[in-house]
């Protein structure tokens, strides 16, 4: 099982965080994830391997600096 | 200002004025962000009006005192310290002897003696002596930090507002307040403040540790971000990333921040304004003592760091430190010694030029080095001090150096120097740059993830449209005395199933509810635009009585659009290679790089003059960038000495 925004999903071999994504609805705006603290921005989502018991949260970024 | 100054004023005329405004709702404890300040002046940098936003207790402490706007006109002839005593009721000036001489002590000496018993009372607004001997002067702004019984500060940075302090010799302005309420800023409907003032702040609360953790890293998650997404300044914009950012970014900074309250107004739930405790600098007149740095932030990190390829966090914090304390805006000292490195590199200045310093990029001491010459307005130093603009027109004249390369390189529109992002693959972003009204700062419109990342303004006119909509809710901030962050950096979690979700609807509704609750003036979402636009368009016509504010000044270094050289484009030669196929249908395959490089910056070059005339047209103005009678009329700012600046202009 891996941990998304506080709700558990099921985790399955080969996971990406782009995989991932592309089972949720609504990620229009999710550049970046936090995934077990580590931020990972959306260039690096298809290279980017799940584990299993993972924890990740979805940051919904709009501005900056 | 506009009163003040005539359309022949220079920055350092008598006339020339300095205006710190925190607006209606500056000053609310409790809300988040809500206790900025706009401070204001004409430019030593643009020639323009320059408008730079703070933190720390002046403004709040100075409204409270009975006074919503200070404008200061004139010049001292020695130096000289206002004091605005609000328990008390009184103005004092004194001339100002045998005070230190940079902003870290002299903040905490001003402090301490304004209010010995209670530092808590006193903000205190300093430059230093590097806004003595540089056109890019910042103002500190203070508060006292209760948990850590010491002086922390936060600048009014942009454009040398802190120059122009230096130049009318003030050395300070003191602002002394007692007990903060609610009910300080006297709002119209106490209940309606406390309730909305709760729900942000609790949400705030929620989740910014979900979000970007701003309570525990400031803005230096950032660094990783723009680094990923090749947005990062590394060697003077060049380049978007580098593989050691990940030492100067979140990872190192969370680990080195001191842990405590880091609000820069009072009960803000954003929190951001980190510092490191016990820092000992390896150069300069604090070598080897122990001080508090504030910050880094990710502007400074990105442009006193990356930009000049220095992957240290220890020497970005000397840097912000000695930046700070000699009053020195860390955006354009870092994107002006970026500059200069790049020119160093290219042999467009050689040592002969330099002192004797090499000024490759990656070198730390000779960056110090440059730094503490500008506080004493001594060598290289005092050249760099001049602003990317007036060192090109020196090196081309005194160095011999080529300037049309220089003009693709300096990194500055209108005399600014750019904040910290690459925005090469960014057309909007460009237009956020170039089309601002004071130069390219970010704060008025930030639009890299909705244009380049997430793709939502294909079309010229979705970004136009986003170019008037963004600086006009971002103006509001400024004008309200608000800080930016809390609006679209920590948002709602339902916010992205929204019918805009750029917009942040929620907090729309929130701040209106805020400004109704605070004035009495009931307001909602759609109102904030309108009033920015009047004040944006007003701003535009004052750029142009000043001799500015045309088509031909919203210009950007070529640098910001594309690559400019053969490296620069080999590094990311794919992507180039993909457009020039793929967007623009060109058959590539017998093409140099240098070739390419030259048919891509045709192709980019069209589309932000295409850009400009999107914006222009949405905003209301001439195709020579110029606000049109009807859109004065239409704003209620038509007042005759607007109407003859137009005329003036050709535009009747």
């Amino acid at each position: 099982m891996i941990e998304v925004d506080e709700k558990q999903m099921q985790w399955s071999e080969n996971m990406t965080i782009a995989s991932l994504l592309m089972t949720l609805d609504n990620v229009e705006f999710c550049a970046v994830v936090r995934l077990n603290g580590r931020l990972v921005s959306s260039p690096k989502f298809t290279e980017t391997p799940i584990e299993d018991n993972s924890k990740i949260q979805l940051l919904p970024l709009v501005a900056g600096g | 200002m506009w009163n003040a100054v005539s359309g022949d004023t220079k920055w350092n005329d008598p006339e020339n004025t300095i205006c710190i405004s925190s607006g209606p709702l500056g000053g609310t404890p409790g809300y988040p962000g809500g206790g900025k300040s706009i401070v204001t002046s004409i430019s030593p940098l643009t020639g323009v009006p320059i408008d730079s936003n703070v933190g720390g207790y002046f403004g709040p402490y100075k409204k409270f005192s009975g006074f919503d706007v200070i404008q200061v006109d004139g010049k001292a002839k020695t130096d000289t310290i206002i004091f605005i005593d609000g328990i008390e009721s009184k103005i004092k000036i004194f001339e100002a002897k045998d005070l230190p001489t940079d902003s870290y002590e002299l903040s905490d000496v001003l402090t301490r003696h304004f209010d010995e018993d209670k530092p808590v009372n006193v903000s205190v607004v300093t430059a230093g002596p590097g806004a003595e001997h540089t056109f890019f002067g910042c103002l500190n702004f203070s508060w006292w930090d209760a948990g850590r019984k010491r002086v922390r500060y936060k600048q009014a940075g942009r454009g040398g507002i802190g120059t122009v302090f230096a130049d009318k010799k003030v050395k300070a302005i003191v602002a002394r307040y007692g007990a903060i309420s609610m009910k300080s800023n006297n709002p119209a409907d106490l209940d309606a403040l406390k309730l909305v003032t709760k729900s942000h702040a609790k949400e705030i609360k929620e989740l910014d540790p979900k979000q970007n953790r701003m309570s525990l890293v400031g803005t230096t998650h950032l660094v990783p971000i723009m680094n990923d997404h090749d947005c990062l300044p590394v060697h003077n914009f060049k380049f978007g990333s580098h593989p050691e950012s990940h030492v100067i970014g979140e990872e190192v900074y969370e680990h080195i921040f001191d842990k405590g309250f880091d609000g820069c107004w009072r009960g803000c739930t954003v929190a951001c304004s980190h510092g490191v405790k016990d820092f000992s600098p390896f150069t300069g007149p604090y070598r080897g003592k122990k001080v508090f740095v504030d910050g880094p932030e990710y502007e400074t990190v990105a442009g006193c760091g990356s930009s000049l390829g220095i992957f240290d966090a220890h020497t970005i914090l000397e840097i912000n430190f000695y930046c700070d304390a000699y009053g020195l805006d860390t955006i354009s000292v870092g994107t002006s010694i970026a500059f200069v490195m790049e020119c160093f590199e290219n042999n467009l200045i050689t040592t002969d030029h330099t002192d004797g310093m090499d000024l490759s990029f990656g070198n730390r001491f000779n960056a110090l080095k440059i730094i503490h010459q500008m506080a004493k307005g001594e060598g290289f130093g005092a050249i760099v001090g001049k602003g990317i603009r007036n060192m090109k027109k020196i090196f081309a004249k005194d160095f011999g150096a080529d300037m049309a390369f220089m003009q693709d390189i300096g990194m500055e529109s209108k005399g600014l120097e750019f904040s910290e992002y690459i925005t090469k693959e960014s057309l909007a972003q460009q237009g956020g740059y170039g089309l601002a009204l004071k130069g390219p700062q970010h704060d008025e419109a930030w639009l890299i993830f909705l244009d380049m990342v997430h793709n939502f303004m294909p079309t010229f006119e979705d970004k136009a449209e986003a170019l008037h909509w963004f600086p006009m809710f971002r103006t509001w901030f400024g004008l309200c005395g608000l800080c930016k962050l809390p609006w679209n950096d920590i948002v709602p979690e339902d916010n992205k199933n929204t019918f805009e979700p750029a917009k942040v609807a929620k907090h729309l509704g929130w701040y209106a509810d805020f400004f109704s609750a605070v004035t009495g003036r009931k307001s909602g979402p759609e109102d904030l635009l309108a009033m920015s636009e009047g004040v944006y368009n007003f701003q535009r016509v004052f750029n142009l009585k000043m001799g500015f504010g045309t088509r031909e000044h919203d210009t950007v270094p070529y640098r910001a659009v594309g690559p400019v050289t053969v490296e620069e484009y080999e590094s990311r030669q794919k992507r180039y290679d993909d457009q020039l196929k793929e967007k623009y249908d060109m058959d590539i395959r017998e093409m140099s790089s240098k070739d390419k490089v030259a048919a891509l910056r045709q192709k980019r070059e069209e589309q932000y003059e295409q850009l400009k005339d999107a914006v222009y047209a949405r905003r209301g103005w001439t195709q020579n960038g110029i606000p049109t009678v009807k859109t004065v009329k239409r704003l209620g700012i038509d007042f005759p000495e607007v109407m003859e600046v137009l005329k003036k202009n050709g535009v009747e």
